[in-house]
């Protein structure tokens, strides 16, 4: 854990310019599919890798400034460049912006994940009880479950994306979860 | 019987976790991200080397000494008149 923390501290003490393209290059590789897998959750497919680029040349210009300790402040920071560079290109067409993952495509990548670690006994049946959760959610949870489990962003970030504040945040995916749960026996 | 809330919310994360990890391997870097990476590092290494040089070979002029007020500090320091 915490190797890319390593990564990046590294990148910010280069001079070096080969040294520096190797050591972004490594850093992309992890953060890139996490980028992607935002972006093309939130933008129309056809921009949606042109927004990715977008977000990729906002972060490496901002790379030397950050500042957090861990991976996971890192990860959440990168999330924060990307929400405003998808701000910045969809504020006037705000209806257009979230893509619910459709439920073969998150079986199929379940599937693939499943190529690299095996399913563990009984994990097959979570989850297909967690599909089936999201699939009796109402139209108005299911995009902030999908936030948060999937997407997989915290209380605060799911507020400053959806204009509400944290608690409201947390309230709802609470809400929609416990509404769910109990229709789904 | 529903199941009890902390299982919904830990099936629902490890289902994140599944969906992520497979998208992670349906979709590693592409060569245009790895292209645009390479081309902003080398933008903002140049962008840097230029204003190292600028500070570097930019003369220090020394900031002019500062006007005391003509009366401030009037008295202070000096030997009483007798």
């Amino acid at each position: 854990m915490d190797d890319l923390i390593q990564l990046v501290r590294a990148y910010q003490k280069t001079a070096e310019l080969d040294e520096r393209t190797q050591i972004a290059e490594s850093i992309f590789r992890v953060v890139e599919p996490k980028m992607s897998f935002f972006v093309f959750n939130s933008v129309r497919p056809s921009a949606a890798d042109d927004v990715l680029q977008i977000v990729l040349i906002g972060i490496l210009k901002s790379l030397q400034k950050f500042s957090g300790g861990t991976d996971g402040e890192f990860l959440k920071w990168c999330h924060g460049v990307a929400r405003h560079k998808i701000h910045d290109q969809y504020h006037a067409q705000k209806n257009e912006r979230f893509q619910p993952l459709p439920p073969e495509e998150i079986t199929e990548l379940v599937d693939l994940s499943a190529t690299v670690t095996p399913l563990a006994t009984g994990e097959r049946l979570d989850l297909a009880y967690a599909m089936k959760l999201l699939a009796e959610s109402k139209p108005e949870c299911v995009e902030y479950l999908l936030k948060h489990f999937i997407t997989g962003l915290d209380y605060g970030e799911i507020a400053e994306e959806l204009k509400v504040n944290y608690d409201a945040a947390r309230m709802k995916i609470g809400r929609c979860l416990e509404t769910v749960r109990e229709l789904v026996a | 019987m529903p199941r009890e809330p902390k299982q919904a919310e830990a099936a629902l994360q490890k289902l994140g976790q599944r969906v992520r990890a497979g998208w992670a391997k349906k979709h590693p870097i592409s060569e245009r991200s790895l292209a645009t990476v390479r081309t902003t590092v080398r933008e903002v290494w140049e962008q840097q080397e230029k204003e190292r040089r600028t500070k570097l070979f930019t003369p220090k002029i020394p900031p002019p000494p500062k006007k005391k007020g003509k009366d401030k500090d009037k008295g202070r320091g000096q030997e009483p008149e007798i």
